[in-house]
């Protein structure tokens, strides 16, 4: 297993750039969605800075639109807090599978470097496998934080300029990065088990509980536990290419 | 809009929910470095970055037909175009699918 490291000197700047470029296909699909909730933030009351300050410092998209929805209903700080954290605790179990990769890693900068770890940075470096570097990580966290802060912000300074992003098929970018980074852990037949239960399980939650992390959470454990009853791996780690 | 810069109360509400979710993206690797894992908890955890990518698409990808459709379609070019594309060619599949759908 390798640590995550840092490249020798001279790739460093290829690194960077290698990540930057494999973030843009996400941000993509990531801006419409901070340019709405930037809206959305404007007419629950939030200033640019609120707006600014939110993106930056907790840098979570959908618990973001949870944290705007509720404020703007008046909800009370604490209960905001809690849902926020309730959405985002799937993030244990994704650093949970990069553990490998942090082994001996300083604790500051590993502190540091998984500030940036989202949904899709997470996918990528799962992705990179043994290749991972700081530098990459750092080339998709950086884009996709810097990406994330200005369309926000500027989706708050418009207001309710824009438009619904699902009217330009841009919610879907997210569903086909996931299946892309997915069929990359395809290893054959014996991956499919516990991606049919995780399935099964996120799709019986979601209908119950819908626009909840739940679902995310359901079938995280379900497809765990199918794994974890068939005694051995499935599916390849974050070790494969 | 509001005649203020920023709202203290909110800034503090920001402050907590950031901090506990950075907590959240340190406490998986910091949580395995210091429990033992069997080989059951070994398979799960191994299993968990496809079952969470599953979960996380599932609901939405199967939504309604159009979207199922492009899915599978992108499932189906996934491995054999670079990922932009894959990715360009899924959001052109469902505009249009949903259009006829």
């Amino acid at each position: 297993m390798n640590t995550i490291t840092l490249p020798s000197p001279v790739s460093v700047p290829r690194e960077v750039a290698l990540g930057a470029v494999h973030a843009l296909p996400i941000l993509a699909g990531a801006v419409p969605f901070g340019l709405l909730l930037g809206s959305l933030a404007a007419k629950a009351g939030l200033t640019p800075l609120d707006m600014g300050l939110m993106s930056g410092i907790i840098f979570a998209g959908s618990s973001q639109f949870v944290a705007v929805e509720m404020w703007g209903h008046g909800a009370p700080g604490l209960a905001v807090i809690a849902s926020v954290l309730l959405v985002n605790l799937r993030h244990l179990l994704m650093g949970a599978t990069l553990a490998p990769r942090f082994q001996g890693v300083p604790p500051a900068r590993a502190a540091l470097t998984l500030f940036f770890m989202t949904d899709e940075v997470w996918a990528l470096a799962l992705r990179r496998g043994g290749q991972l570097t700081v530098a990459y990580w750092f080339g998709v966290g950086l884009t996709l934080y810097v990406g994330w802060l200005c369309a926000t912000v500027a989706g708050t300074l418009a207001g309710a300029l824009v438009a619904d992003p699902a009217a330009w098929g841009l919610d879907f970018t997210f569903i086909a990065v996931f299946l892309c980074l997915l069929a990359g852990l395809w290893t054959g037949t014996g991956a499919l088990p516990p991606w049919l239960a995780s399935a099964g399980a996120a799709l019986a939650v979601h209908s119950l509980l819908p626009g909840g992390p739940w679902h995310i959470l359901a079938g995280a454990v379900a497809g765990g536990a199918v794994a974890a009853w068939r005694g051995r791996s499935a599916t390849r780690g974050p070790e494969a290419g | 809009m509001d005649a203020t810069l920023f709202d203290p109360a909110l800034l503090g509400v920001i402050v907590a929910a950031g901090l506990l979710t950075w907590m959240t993206r340190v406490g998986g690797p910091w949580l395995i470095a210091r429990v033992r894992l069997g080989p059951a908890a070994n398979a799960a955890l191994e299993a968990t970055p496809g079952a969470v990518l599953v979960a996380l698409v599932a609901p939405a990808a199967l939504s309604r037909p159009s979207d199922a459709i492009a899915a599978l379609f992108v499932c189906l070019i996934a491995r054999r175009v670079p990922m932009a594309l894959a990715v360009a060619l899924g959001v052109l599949a469902v505009v249009v699918l949903r259009r006829l759908l």
